[in-house]
């Protein structure tokens, strides 16, 4: 039996567990008491441990048994948890993620691991007063039973409901049958009533057999676990002494002569033993006797306080793909639709309106698979952003801080591959905006502010590109000591003239820093440059806007980075060109005069508004071919900046697949990649905000 | 005829390893993640058995059971309720519910199969 797959299963439902148990954790810190929470994080740990103890990972069991009898005592109001037990239990959930590995993987713990584990165990056990065993394991072994086997003799009698309760007698003579020979069998019908009268859902027989088996007895009696509470079990080992059967017999619902006569016919007496027996009946060797070991087994009685479950996020109906499949069907919709784009040209260049009529219909399809399989590689940003709750608790301790975070925005869904890469952009943030950004406690409360600090992050959408954003409620960027420090870095000249904006933006310099002393988190010169420099690895740009006293917001806007987008396709000369849609506003037409005033000055006045122009024809060095008086303009924007480009004809709306442009090319800023068109032929795909950022340098110049 | 059993138990990975035991034990295994899903499921489909975890969310296994013996086709289909030793009262619950048959999670792959089998065969 190969249980690899299911072993892969158990460590990612395992690490998701985890995540859970630490994010319902840190929730119960504020809501200490709300049984929602406990039970959550009670079930995260019962699964870890009793699905881990399927697979037989026993340090993993072992430990989380200790967690779980920690969760168990809360759950029952039996401890309360406090902020030192909560940090307990989240140290506890990171040793358990740092044990799967190792376990899953069949490798020795490390020393430090067990070191960790036994320090945990202890400050669990002080918890808990007395460490609990080790979690029990039970095994079923089954026997055969060799032939000449001396027989036990079984009296069963059954509760008439048992066949509503889903036991049925057949089952346990078929299981007896695996594990010995049921020699005889003899059906008690007394019971019964008459057929006119009979239940069908009732089961009125009791039954005597005579049973060979190598068997032991608790192996015996354990084939009878379901039913014990159902029914009565008597077992009589094969050679007892008579009395034993004498006891039986008296025990018996039947009057001794008729149960006799049953131990006859399963031929465990014979009628000589038989005789015997009835003429002892009377003598008080039976009654010294001490009660039968019968099965039956009285139930103690307990509370019906039942803590009901918590409810989990309904994702449980998802079918986990390997992304490197996904990456494939999305890279073949990619060719699909540039097939598809072709066939359609094919067929109007054929003038054969059927096929034009079937080739729409084809295009249209592959664009609802295209949207689909898109979809599957975005993922909400939410889960990343639960994972600063963690952080955000851990740091605030650190630096002796009180601080909360808030999240909004976290359904905000982005590519896969995006989600994994900001992560650590976002976390140094996180961390700078607790570090430098927040106040400690007794400054806040000095200024008037509340005594908690608020770290936000927010994510949405915005024409085409997705936004996210660090803000925090502390001291504010000074404005003053950023260009200072500018300045005496060499990173400005004393004598530049810098707007709010551009001085704040100094702050992801590299080897900028202000903070008068180096704390353990940020400050150690690997500084925010990276984050910028992580940013723009993803074609993102940042913007910071800050209010001294207030606060400071910091905005990363990251590009849909997908393997095809919605483009509009304009003409250059023999160039063809895509604009990306989600960034193209408008398209204007101007006449030759304006041409020329445009040409000169590099801007145009549209409705009022100046808007800086490129010339596509120059920037690209590519001979223009407009035949007409009119010229075409491209409104594009990216942020709050907008430029118009001027091209040679407007071709429309047009489906594209991105395909990167080489090594060589990376450096290029004005170009993002590049698509086949229908027709074969190339185009290249604009870069927007590298084209704006090319327009604004040169107009600073 | 091959027996049909359906568990019930908001873990893939463990419902994976009970499907393996019992597949390849000879029976036919139907998975259902909890209580909720695992009532769509029973839509007049042979069920011989159910394995049922008690602690899952949506709905947990009391009320499944609760809700099992009400429905005409299933009233006698046995159960399984998959518990651990911290939870005594809830056996009593799922007893009083009509669950008969328990098996104590951690358990052996061998464990499962050898409960199983004392209610149906393969």
């Amino acid at each position: 039996m190969n249980l690899d797959a299911a072993v892969e299963t158990y460590r990612v439902e395992s690490l998701e567990l985890l995540d859970v148990m630490e994010q319902s954790l840190i929730a119960l810190e504020h809501d200490t008491a709300n049984p929602e929470l406990i039970n959550a994080i009670f079930r995260t740990a019962h699964t870890i441990k009793g699905t881990g103890g399927v697979f037989g990972f026993d340090p993993i069991v072992g430990f989380t048994h200790q967690v779980e009898s920690l969760l168990d005592r809360i759950r029952q109001d039996q401890l309360s948890a406090d902020s030192g037990l909560i940090g307990l239990l989240l140290d506890c959930a990171d040793h358990i993620r740092n044990l799967l590995e190792p376990v899953i993987a069949g490798h020795p713990l490390s020393g430090a691991l067990t070191g960790t584990g036994q320090t945990l165990q202890a400050a669990l056990a002080r918890y808990i007063e007395a460490p609990i065993a080790a979690t029990a394991t039970r095994s079923g072994d089954d026997h055969a039973a060799g032939a000449d086997t001396p027989a036990w003799h079984l009296s069963l009698r059954f509760d008439p409901a048992i066949l509503q309760r889903g036991l049925d007698p057949v089952s346990l003579f078929n299981y007896l049958n695996g594990m010995g020979t049921i020699v005889r069998l003899v059906p008690l019908l007394d019971q019964a009533p008459p057929l006119a009268a009979l239940d069908p859902e009732r089961c009125f027989l009791g039954f005597e057999l005579s049973y060979r088996t190598d068997a032991p007895r608790e192996a015996i009696e354990s084939a009878f676990e379901f039913f014990r509470e159902d029914g009565t079990l008597q077992l009589v080992a094969p050679g007892s002494p008579l009395s034993d059967y004498a006891r039986l017999l008296q025990t018996l619902a039947e009057s001794t002569g008729q149960a006799g006569e049953l131990l006859l016919r399963t031929g465990t007496l014979t009628p000589a033993e038989l005789e015997r027996i009835l003429t002892r009946e009377d003598t008080p060797v039976a009654a010294a006797i001490p009660p039968p070991p019968a099965v039956t087994q009285t139930r103690a009685a307990a509370g019906q306080a039942a803590p009901s479950p918590g409810h989990k996020a309904a994702d449980r109906h998802f079918i986990r793909i390997d992304s490197d499949r996904l990456q494939l069907l999305i890279n073949l919709v990619g060719e699909l639709v540039i097939a598809g784009a072709n066939t359609h040209l094919l067929a109007r260049q054929a003038r054969a309106a059927p096929v034009v009529e079937s080739a729409a219909n084809l295009i249209r399809l592959i664009e609802e698979v295209r949207n689909i399989a898109l979809g599957l590689q975005m993922v909400q940003i939410g889960s990343t952003f639960q994972r600063f709750q963690r952080v955000v608790h851990d740091v605030s301790r650190e630096l002796g801080k009180e601080i909360e975070l808030h999240i909004s925005g976290g359904d905000t869904e982005l590519d896969k591959s995006v989600v994994e890469q900001i992560g650590d952009p976002l976390m140094h943030l996180v961390r700078n905006a607790m570090d430098h950004g927040i106040e400690p406690v007794a400054e806040r409360l000095a200024l008037g502010k509340s005594r908690h600090g608020t770290v936000s992050l927010n994510a949405c959408h915005d024409s085409g590109s997705i936004v996210l954003e660090v803000s925090d409620d502390g001291y504010g960027l000074n404005r003053d000591k950023i260009l200072a420090r500018a300045v005496e870095k060499g990173i400005r000249p004393a004598e530049a003239v810098l707007s709010n904006a551009d001085i704040y933006a100094l702050i992801f310099e590299p080897g900028f820093s202000t903070a008068d002393q180096i704390s353990s988190l940020s400050g150690r010169g690997v500084g925010l440059d990276v984050v910028k420099r992580n940013v723009e690895a993803l074609r993102g740009e940042i913007q910071v806007e800050s209010e001294p006293g207030h606060g400071t917001l910091i905005r990363i806007r990251l590009p849909l980075t997908l393997a095809i987008i919605d483009g509009f396709l304009v003409r250059v000369g023999n160039e063809r060109y895509v604009i990306p849609m989600d960034m193209l506003v408008e398209c204007l037409e101007y006449d030759g005069q304006t041409r020329q005033q445009s040409t000169r000055q590099g801007y145009l006045d549209v409705r009022g508004e100046v808007l800086p122009v490129i010339r596509l024809a120059d920037l690209f060095s590519v001979r223009s071919t407009r035949t007409e008086r009119r010229e075409n303009i491209a409104v594009v924007r990216y942020g709050h900046q907008r430029a118009g480009l001027i091209v040679d004809e407007l071709l429309g709306e047009f489906q594209t697949v991105i395909k990167p442009l080489g090594a060589l090319f990376s450096r290029l800023a004005t170009l993002s990649g590049s698509t086949i068109l229908g027709s074969g032929e190339v185009a290249l795909i604009l870069d927007i905000p590298g084209l704006i950022h090319h327009v604004m340098t040169r107009e600073l110049s | 005829m091959v027996k049909t059993i359906l568990i019930i138990d908001d873990s893939a990975s463990l419902r994976q390893v009970v499907k393996l035991t019992l597949t390849s034990a000879g029976y036919e295994v139907i998975e259902a993640c909890d209580g909720m899903d695992a009532l769509q499921k029973l839509d007049g489909t042979k069920i011989h058995l159910i394995i049922c975890d008690v602690n899952m969310p949506n709905m947990d296994g009391i009320t499944f059971v609760k809700r099992v013996k009400t429905l005409p086709n299933y009233k006698f289909t046995p159960i399984i309720m998959l518990t651990t030793e911290s939870q005594e009262s809830k056996k009593q619950e799922g007893q009083a519910a009509g669950a008969r048959a328990w098996v104590v999670k951690p358990f052996k792959p061998e464990t499962m199969l050898n409960a199983v089998s004392k209610l149906i065969l393969p």
